[in-house]
């Protein structure tokens, strides 16, 4: 089993697996890094420009982590998006609908 | 007063005119459908929505209250806008989920979630509670601009807050939420340019970043370079405590919805992104950028208070940033520095005005009044609606002064004992209706107790605010829990149609085993 899937089928892709728990992990990090980071950098800071770096690394992997996944569990939902929304707008004109 | 000459005018009638001219351009696709009024048609790609996320996230007060917290607290002033960081997990979490329940509004998520009498009560609530919350944020955001009005060219508050607002309200009424995303994006160009060369100037101003360092090393103030300089474990104004309560409620309310206020806005970006994926990045994008521009600030602010120190009036200091452009930049960028204030304020109004206007036409009067309305009646009681929203902003702008402490405690209660519903809501399936909106009602009362009245009689010593988070957050808890498990869950039928279609994270295992014996799932092969 590989560290990290990248290729996905649509129902494999709706469940929530490591690769989303990853994604978790990193997201917050790269957030604090960068944010810390640019401020440290405009100031001239050499520990700034190694965060600021890190932050882009961990922005980077995170992407690469989750972005196969998002795409399939995209491109399948994009095909039922017609039928949900229909039954969305029934349950919006739910009268309409008792008398129909 | 500042004085303008003729080419600052010409930046700012120049900007008025593309704002406006934006409204008419895109007329014809904001009129097609309720769809469109409110969500371009659910076909943006993620970039549109994120300068969006990042726009209506520049409103007139946020560089007063990122000046506020920098200058008092130096770097670790940071962390008090950290809060913006709920969207890390929540693009790939909450964000997910909701786009795939295709509410148009957290209202309408509520009958799509919950099933029943429970239900439409919170979607009731839920809707009319937005439209005052739009038209309150839309009076504090507006009555920003009339002090900057007023400190710029000594107008009464009155007028900056009428002028600016009802000239975003005609781009906004013609195109609807196609106008406000075009908008939004060319505003946060301008705003992201004005931001980046204003700060810049003002680092320049106080001798270069490298000045800036040693000047505040020689202060005996390098503490303020540091983002972690915490004034210990519980004591002081800046304690570990509150930063781990804060990184608490931010980072794991991204498994919520609504944890944040600022959900509420950016629900209406993510359903306006075209696929799943678009609305993540969307905003991931959005806040990174809001955090980067909050650091850009910082810097700023730095700078500022190396050339002016120690200044006791939090409401001159608050004024750091403004007063950096206005008395630094040269003749004829005046109006430049200007434009952009417009822009940071009007992509806030445009965003609140066209969200109100949603709850109230798709929650109150389609689902509640007028259920057989046509696409082109819903689109002009959308239009109605902002009018109605921007005048009742104006009452409440004027008002702002003496209900301020009301409102903001409105806004403490909002957030407090309902964080963690907002969560179950989301990842646990025996979390009902009944539960999340007992834990409302709960709310309301325990925090007038915990925070004002117990305090008041000496029963209870007047808590920091990271601890009131903690107390309300378990005596909340200890109604509505037993609430949940005193009434039935919701119908199996709603919770399996929901689940399937949503895919929500957590605990909701029977719900998936029934979906799983009516055959609505696939079971994934092996890796």
């Amino acid at each position: 089993m590989a560290w990290i899937r990248r290729r996905w089928t649509p129902a494999a892709a709706d469940e929530w697996t490591k690769e989303d728990w990853y994604t978790i992990l990193i997201s917050p990090i790269a957030y604090i890094l960068l944010m810390v980071g640019v401020a440290l950098s405009l100031l001239l800071l050499p520990a700034g420009f190694l965060i600021l770096g890190l932050g882009v690394l961990a922005t980077l992997l995170m992407h690469w982590i989750i972005d196969p996944k998002l795409k399939v569990i995209s491109g399948e939902y994009e095909k039922k998006q017609r039928d949900y929304l229909e039954e969305l707008e029934r349950a919006a004109r739910w009268k309409e609908t008792d008398r129909g | 007063m500042v004085a303008f000459g003729f080419l600052d005018w010409l930046w700012i009638i120049l900007y008025l005119l593309i704002m406006v001219g934006a409204g008419v351009l895109f007329y014809r696709l904001g009129r097609r459908s309720e769809s469109d009024f409110f969500l371009a048609g659910r076909g943006l790609p993620w970039w549109l929505p994120a300068a969006s996320v990042y726009a209506t996230h520049t409103a007139t007060d946020t560089p007063m209250w990122v000046s506020g917290v920098i200058y008092r607290h130096g770097l670790a002033g940071l962390w008090y806008s950290f809060f913006a960081a709920w969207c890390a997990i929540s693009a790939f979490v909450s964000t997910r989920i909701f786009r795939r329940s295709l509410a148009y509004t957290q209202a309408e998520w509520n009958t799509v979630r919950f099933s029943g009498l429970g239900a439409e009560l919170l979607r009731g609530w839920m809707s009319g509670w937005q439209v005052f919350m739009s038209m309150f944020i839309l009076g504090w955001v507006g009555i920003a601009m009339g002090k900057v009005c007023q400190y710029v060219f000594g107008w009464p508050t009155w007028i900056g807050l009428v002028v600016f607002s009802s000239v975003c309200a005609v781009y906004v009424m013609a195109a609807g939420y196609w106008g406000v995303i075009m908008a939004d994006f060319l505003q946060g160009v301008v705003a992201f340019a004005v931001i980046l060369l204003v700060s810049i100037w003002g680092v320049v101003a106080a001798g270069g970043p490298s000045a800036i360092v040693s000047r505040l090393q020689q202060m005996g103030e390098g503490w303020r370079l540091s983002p972690f300089a915490f004034s210990g474990w519980f004591t002081g104004d800046f304690p570990i405590a509150w930063f781990v309560t804060m990184l608490f409620i931010a980072l794991l309310g991204g498994f919520g919805m609504g944890t944040s206020i600022d959900w509420y806005v950016e629900a209406q970006r993510i359903q306006s992104a075209r696929t799943v994926r678009d609305a993540s990045y969307s905003i991931w994008w959005g806040t990174a950028l809001v955090l980067m521009r909050n650091s850009i600030w910082a810097v700023a602010i730095l700078g500022f208070y190396v050339l002016y120190p120690r200044i006791p009036d939090t409401a001159q200091y608050e004024m750091a940033w403004f007063r950096i452009g206005f008395e630094y930049l040269p003749a004829g960028m005046l109006g430049f520095f200007f434009a952009g204030i417009i822009a940071i304020h009007i992509s806030t109004i445009s965003a609140v005005l066209n969200l109100g206007a949603m709850y109230f036409t798709r929650d109150l009067y389609l689902h509640y009044w007028k259920q057989t309305a046509s696409e082109r009646e819903l689109v002009w009681v959308g239009r109605i609606a902002t009018l109605v929203l921007l005048i009742g902003s104006f009452f409440y702008g004027l008002m702002m002064e003496e209900i301020t402490s009301w409102l903001i405690f409105a806004l403490w209660i909002m957030a407090a004992g309902i964080w963690l519903p907002n969560i179950l809501q989301v990842v646990w399936w025996r979390f009902n209706a009944w539960g999340y909106l007992s834990s409302w009602i709960a709310n309301l009362g325990l925090s007038w107790l915990v925070v004002w009245v117990l305090p008041s009689f000496g029963l209870l010593p007047e808590l920091p605010d990271y601890q009131q988070f903690w107390v309300l957050m378990v005596l909340g808890a200890a109604i509505y829990l037993p609430i949940t498990f005193l009434t039935k869950p919701d119908d199996m039928d709603h919770l399996v149609r929901y689940y399937v279609m949503s895919r929500p994270i957590g605990w909701w295992g029977p719900v998936r085993r029934e979906a799983e014996r009516r055959g609505l799932l696939l079971r994934p092969e092996p890796t």
